[in-house]
C-alpha cells in the first residue's frame, strides 16, 4: 500500500530515524530540494548511514535524488542503492531516454552491491507539460517503474500558472496521469498538499483523488498521515462486502467451480481482485493476498 | 621553516539529534574534543566511532583536531558527520 508516502530532509537526522514513528506507508528520504547546494555531501554520507542501520519499521523505504540534469543524481543512486532503498524518486523526468540512464544506473549499483537485479523500483515524477505529455512512454520505459507522480508547484510553474486550494490547475493532468497509470499498469500517487494547517483541505483532496483512483499521497507533515489513511480506509459496509466476496471466490476456487455468486449476483474476477484489496485497505489481508 | 596553513572544515548542526563536527589543522597528532550534553556519560564511546571513521579513511590519519558540539547525535549520525567533516577537510567531499 502506499497511501502516505512522507517525505524526510535528508540532512537532518531527527526525521530521517523518527519518520517511521507516524507510521506512514512509505518514506522518501529526500536528497533534492529540502537540501541546499552545499549540503548535499554530507547529507549523501547521512543518508547513507541512516538507511544501512537505521530502523523503519513496516515502511517502503524509498529516496528522492537529485535530478539527471545534475551532477549528483549518479552519487545518489550509488549510496541509496547500495544501502538498502528500495525505490528511487527522480524528479522531473520529461522523457523515457531519463527513465532508461536511470534504470542502467541502478543496474551497475545492484551489482556491484550484489542486489538482485530489478530490485529497486523507479518512482517517476512528472513536472512539466512535457514530462506529463510523455507518462505512458515514460511509465513503460523500464520494468521498474512502479509509480507515476504528477508534479505540485514545479508543473503550476510550467503551466504559467499557480497552485489554488482548489487544484483547478493540476485537475486536468490528475484525470489523465491516472488513465495513463492504469494503461501502464504503475501505481498513481498525488502530490503533495503543501497546507499543512490545513486539515479539511487535506481530506477534501484526498477524497477527490481517491475518487479518481489514486494509490495514495506524497505527505509533507506527518500530522496529515492520519487523515489521507481514515479517507482511504473502507467503511464496515464496504469491508461486510468484500468479505463476503472473497471468501466466496475462495469456496468456489476450492470446490473447481468458476463462477462465483454472492446475493444472487454473479461476481467477475476484478470485483474479486476490488473487494482483496479494500481487505488489504482495512488492514485485514497482506499486499501479497490481493494479488493472489 | 614556513609554518603550515591552518584548514578547517564543518559538518552538521545543532539541531536536536545532531551534532557540529569541526576539523582543524595541523596541529600534534590526534586531538578530540567532546562538548555537550552526553559528552560526559558517552566520551568513550564517542571517541571509539570517531577513531573508527577517521581510521576508515586509511593512513590513519593524523594532525587534525577533532572538535564535536554534539546534541544528541546518536552513533550514526556522528560517524556521518566526522566523515563528512573529514572528506571537506580532504577535499574529497562527496566520496
Amino acid at each position: 500500500m502506499r497511501r502516505t508516502m512522507l517525505y524526510l530532509p535528508g540532512n537532518n537526522p531527527n526525521m530521517l530515524l523518527r519518520g517511521h514513528l507516524f507510521e506512514p506507508d512509505g518514506l522518501v528520504i529526500d536528497l533534492e530540494d529540502s537540501v541546499s547546494a552545499g549540503e548535499k555531501d554530507s547529507a549523501r554520507i547521512l543518508v547513507r548511514e541512516v538507511l544501512r542501520r537505521g530502523e523503519f519499521g513496516a515502511c517502503e523505504v524509498t529516496a528522492r535524488i537529485n535530478g539527471t540534469d545534475t551532477e549528483h543524481w549518479r552519487k545518489d543512486v550509488q549510496a541509496v542503492v547500495s544501502c538498502g532503498a528500495s525505490g528511487v524518486r527522480v524528479p522531473k523526468v520529461e522523457s523515457p531516454q531519463t527513465v532508461r540512464d536511470l534504470d542502467e544506473e541502478i543496474s551497475g549499483a545492484e551489482a556491484q552491491a550484489g542486489i538482485p537485479q530489478g530490485s529497486v523500483k523507479i518512482f517517476c515524477l512528472l513536472e512539466t507539460a512535457f514530462g506529463v505529455w510523455n507518462a505512458y512512454d515514460i511509465a513503460k520505459a523500464s520494468p521498474r517503474v512502479t509509480a507515476i507522480i504528477p508534479g505540485g508547484e514545479d508543473l503550476a510553474a510550467d503551466l504559467r500558472t499557480s497552485r489554488s486550494r482548489e487544484g483547478t490547475e493540476l485537475e486536468w493532468v490528475r484525470r489523465m496521469l491516472i488513465v495513463v497509470a492504469r494503461a501502464a499498469g504503475v501505481d498513481a500517487l498525488d502530490t503533495v498538499f503543501p497546507h499543512v494547517s490545513d486539515d479539511d483541505g487535506l481530506r477534501r483532496e484526498a477524497n477527490f483523488v481517491k475518487q479518481l483512483g489514486y494509490d495514495g499521497k506524497s505527505v509533507v507533515h506527518p500530522n496529515q498521515i492520519p487523515i489521507i489513511h481514515e479517507v482511504y480506509a473502507p467503511t464496515e459496509r464496504e469491508i461486510d462486502n468484500a468479505r463476503r466476496i472473497v471468501e466466496a471466490a475462495s469456496a468456489a476456487q476450492a470446490r473447481g467451480l468458476g463462477a462465483v455468486s454472492v446475493d444472487g449476483r454473479m461476481i467477475d474476477a476484478p470485483v474479486i481482485r476490488r473487494a482483496r484489496f479494500t481487505l488489504v485497505r482495512a488492514g485485514l489481508a497482506s499486499d501479497s493476498e490481493s494479488k493472489g | 621553516m614556513e609554518p603550515a596553513d591552518l584548514k578547517a572544515a564543518q559538518a552538521g548542526t545543532l539541531e536536536s539529534m545532531d551534532c557540529l563536527v569541526t576539523i582543524t589543522g595541523p596541529v600534534e597528532g590526534r586531538v578530540i574534543e567532546i562538548s555537550g550534553n552526553a559528552a560526559a556519560r558517552f566520551k568513550t564511546a564517542m571517541e571509539r566511532r570517531i577513531n573508527d571513521v577517521l581510521d576508515g579513511f586509511g593512513n590513519s590519519p593524523t594532525d587534525i583536531k577533532v572538535g564535536v558540539q554534539d546534541n544528541g547525535a546518536l552513533d550514526i549520525v556522528l560517524g556521518a558527520r566526522v566523515e563528512a567533516a573529514y572528506a571537506r577537510y580532504i577535499g574529497r567531499a562527496g566520496r
